[in-house]
């Protein structure tokens, strides 16, 4: 039996899909399902709506809208427990059913990921808890493609970084937690930044609460807790360590349509006018579409968009026209050549699938154009201008008079925040009047509410002043002290100018120059040899001497997390002698190159970031991994844009006369 | 017994507790490694302050509210807030919670801690909620009371915007009042559905009164908050581009 690999998509996938049908299955004869929107994304991912109805779901409903009706005896709610907020709308909810109804209604409740104590006192305080069923859905992970784990936590962002609350740490280390229970532990954890750590410590601190419970009640065997043999490690990277990265407009063609359209749960809501009145879809549940948008699945296992989606945009052009070329060449030399009925018949079996390719390709040519739009557009250039500028190390203040004449042209609020955040992050806050100076601008521009937009910002510690608030202070000693971009422009070649797009050598090529902070730090622990011939090209020896496979030292680690913002950390998790032993007997020995590493990005992954991480994982496969393993999954609390970060702090309300 | 996997020092304490011995029953619990099963005993033998450290220590924000919550119930106010504001996990849960529920909660807890500034964001968010004019300007006013002891940068910084703000919603209802009768010619700016100039940021303000050529008092607000020449042209150019649009 081949083992399955740690981390597989599709197995997550399985799990979560059985454990919901099961849990619909326990409720006899149809229901209708009162949904939370933001779980939407996740739902469609696993299971179909079709699947629903099978399993008795009569209507969909969503928790938001509360206009649940009293078709059905049965009424399912599917709801994240962890919120008050949520937790009243369904109490709401239910009362409003049984003042209205005329009928008597079995309510039951299931809580994502968990039923918590809090969920039940304050339901027993509106006093429903009696009358509805509750149980749990354990969803942690949804895979978004084979290689990318997303706990889909649209909070998480806001919640750990504006909020300070710990939540998405606590309900990650529950998700790392469970794929340790049956993989076996983390080798090692090694990671970045302060929630990182925290999350660390709270996987140890399960680790022993899972060591205590066990001979109690007689758990799971002990051979669950010794090290993996498949896995061989977990890299932790908080998004506080490197925000610019997603404050940067992204330039792959999947980040430019996340920008642009904003992907959610692998889908794009497009207008119809560029992709065209096509047939919708089928399958999607609760597609409450107008006619004026259309959803477009961003489909990873599409084998155009593959190749598509992690590419420089500057080069899809050349792609999408390669690639209608071959299409059209296959099927014109396949009709010319098709004499034989044979040659027929194995013409008319591809059709299908030459069918699929040109509806792909139509799609995505269509996607492009408008994206080639938007690019254009002299709002789009210059703030890119100015980010580049930035990047590359050029004196901020130079740049304030672009920044000022956007804002005078009142382009959209979030670009304008983007750029700023971005000079204050990359070089340790603005100065305190050019700073006040934007800020009343930024008031008198886009309305006084926003004076709330920027406090936030400043709490998100995305927009301050330099020296003048503690935590923007720089010194290397201060433990809360920012990142330092500076030095690890250099020591770590965050900044190429021969950066080629069309053939990449390096990840920079995803931001056209801009190599990704986060993933500079990742390849310094599973890539240490390229990146240290990256950095010194010329002295070679020397360099792969230093980054010998076999030193468990992390000497560009090292030197670079000096400058990075919060606590570095690298644990080793060890079990039983006896058991590791058996464990090792049982499995056999597994190559180095074989391994997976698992990267988990606390705080958002941009899209970015993944094409980066795959190119990485794709150097390693050709190599056979340099020590630490190739197969490198990618985990994290959500997928996050520079929109959704800054999204978090502004402030919607206005005033009204 | 310590280090040895698999013994439950929860029932031990328990046992130690039911026997009276509440220090020796602590004691021991903090072996107990399980804090879902640690946390509710402690708050049994009253020990909250122990509780709440060991339900923060956890993680577990389901764990931490529940203590949090059991507190709020018991303690009176003031010493409630002593305890939270020692833990700044604790304080965050409340205050996040108290902003969905609890307003005046968290106007206690930030005045008692000397927050000026949040607590004059606080109003500042009060007086976006109001939906008549009235309200808002006096809430307005409160938030930037709120501030005048203070003397840091930031607080005179965010004085000055809500004074503005105030002077900028009071100038509207002006112009509404005055250029009333012109309203119904002119197409209302996308996103103002009820009035024409009230809410509007200053840039906007002067946007639509060029548009609609009251270019006096356009200049009015430029003068009365300083807008730099080159914003005020580059409004100018795009306001004028947009009334020979639609006439």
């Amino acid at each position: 039996m081949a083992p399955i690999p740690p981390f597989s998509a599709s197995e997550i996938a399985e799990k979560a899909r059985r454990d919901l049908l099961l849990l619909l299955e326990g409720i006899r004869g149809k229901k209708n399902l009162v949904l939370e929107k933001a779980l939407t994304g996740s739902l469609n991912l696993l299971v179909k709506f079709s699947t629903l109805q099978e399993y008795g779901v009569d209507r969909l409903f969503f928790l938001e809208n509360d206009n649940v009706d009293s078709s059905q005896r049965n009424v399912v709610f599917l709801v994240r427990g962890e919120k008050a907020k949520t937790v009243m709308a369904v109490a709401e909810q239910i009362k409003r059913i049984r003042r209205d109804s005329q009928i008597e209604h079995e309510f039951s409740i299931f809580w994502v990921p968990r039923r918590t104590m809090v969920s039940d006192q304050l339901l027993e305080s509106a006093g429903v808890l009696g009358e509805a069923s509750v149980s749990e859905w354990p969803l942690f992970f949804v895979p978004l493609a084979d290689d990318v784990l997303s706990l889909e936590l649209e909070d998480a962002v806001k919640d750990i970084y504006l909020r300070k609350d710990p939540t998405s740490i606590y309900l990650s280390a529950k998700a790392l937690m469970l794929q340790q229970q049956k993989y076996g532990l983390f080798p090692r954890i090694i990671g970045k930044g302060d929630n990182a750590k925290r999350l660390a410590n709270l996987l140890i601190r399960m680790r022993t609460e899972v060591t205590a419970g066990e001979s109690t009640n007689s758990g799971p065997s002990f051979l669950g807790l010794t090290p993996s043999s498949t896995i061989d490690s977990l890299v932790i990277i908080d998004r506080e360590v490197d925000f610019p990265t997603v404050l940067l407009t992204q330039l792959t063609y999947e980040g430019l349509i996340d920008e642009v359209f904003n992907i959610t749960a692998n889908q794009a809501e497009v207008d119809s006018s560029v992709v065209g009145g096509a047939a919708p879809q089928p399958g999607q549940t609760g597609s409450a579409s107008t006619s004026m948008k259309r959803k477009v699945l961003i489909d990873p296992k599409d084998s155009l968009y593959t190749t598509l989606g992690d590419s420089n945009f500057a080069i899809v052009g050349n792609l999408l026209n390669k690639a209608a070329r071959r299409l059209q060449s296959s099927t014109e030399r396949n009709q010319l050549a098709a004499k034989t009925t044979a040659e027929l018949r194995d013409f008319v079996a591809k059709l299908p699938g030459y069918q699929a390719e040109q509806a792909s390709l139509k799609i995505h040519t269509s996607l492009a154009e408008e994206i080639i739009k938007h690019t254009h557009t002299d709002i789009f250039t210059r703030s890119l201008e100015v980010q580049q500028n930035i990047m590359s190390g050029a004196d901020p203040t130079t740049q304030h008079d672009t920044i000022t004449e956007l804002i005078s042209r009142d382009i959209p609020l979030p670009t304008i925040l983007r750029l700023l955040c971005l000079e204050s992050t990359t070089n340790a806050g603005i100065r305190p009047k050019d700073l006040e100076t934007f800020k009343r601008a930024i008031i008198q521009a886009y309305g006084p509410q926003h004076l709330l937009t920027l406090s936030s910002l400043e709490k998100m510690n995305l927009l301050q002043p330099r020296g003048g608030s503690s935590l923007g202070a720089m010194p290397a000693a201060k433990p809360g002290s920012v990142t330092n971009y500076t030095p690890l422009r250099k020591s770590l070649r965050l900044w190429d100018d021969e950066v080629n797009e069309a053939d990449p050598n390096d990840i920079s090529y995803v931001f056209s120059g801009y190599a990704p902070l986060s993933v500079r730090i990742v390849q310094s622990i599973i890539q240490k040899q390229t990146l240290a011939n990256l950095i010194k090209p010329s002295s070679n020896p020397q360099a792969s001497a230093q980054a010998n496979p076999l030193a468990q030292g992390l000497r560009i680690f090292d030197d670079a997390s000096k400058y990075v913002r919060g606590a570095t950390f690298d644990e080793t998790q060890t079990g039983e002698e006896k058991a590791v032993k058996a464990r090792s007997m049982l499995n056999g020995n597994h190559s180095d190159g074989a391994k997976t590493v698992v990267v988990f990005f606390l705080g958002g992954v941009t899209r970015a970031e993944i094409s980066a991480l795959r190119f990485v994982g794709r150097k390693l496969r050709d190599v056979g991994g340099e020590g630490r393993g190739s197969r490198i999954v990618i985990c994290s609390t959500g997928i996050v844009r520079g929109e959704g970060l800054i999204g978090c702090a502004v402030e919607s309300g206005r005033f009204e006369g | 017994l310590h280090g040895k996997p698999g013994v439950s020092f929860e029932e031990i304490a328990r046992a130690a507790y039911e026997e009276g011995r509440v220090r020796l029953a602590t004691e021991l619990l903090n072996y107990e490694p399980r804090a879902g099963k640690q946390v509710p005993l402690l708050l049994g033998m009253k020990e909250d302050t122990i509780a709440l450290d060991k339900a923060i220590e956890s993680g577990d924000t389901d764990l931490i509210y529940h203590v949090l919550l059991h507190l709020r119930k018991k303690l009176p106010l003031a010493s409630f807030f002593r305890v939270i504001n020692t833990r700044p996990v604790a304080t965050a849960l409340v205050e996040t919670s108290a902003h969905d529920q609890d307003r005046d909660l968290l106007k206690d807890l930030y005045y008692q801690d000397d927050r000026r500034l949040d607590g004059s964001n606080l109003l500042l968010t009060e007086a976006l909620a109001q939906n008549t004019l009235g309200p808002s300007l006096d809430k307005l006013k409160l938030a930037s009371k709120y501030l005048q002891d203070s003397r840091d940068a930031s607080a005179t910084f965010q004085r000055s915007a809500l004074d503005d703000a105030a002077k900028l919603l009071r100038m509207q209802e002006t112009f509404e009042k005055d250029l009333a009768q012109s309203q119904s010619s002119a197409t209302p700016i996308p996103g103002a559905s009820t009035s024409m100039y009230i809410g509007l940021s200053a840039h906007q303000t002067i946007f639509a009164l060029l548009r609609a050529g009251h270019t006096k008092r356009a200049q009015k607000i430029q003068h009365e908050f300083k807008i730099p020449d080159k914003t005020y042209t580059w409004l100018k150019l795009r306001a004028l581009v947009s009334a020979r649009h639609w006439t």
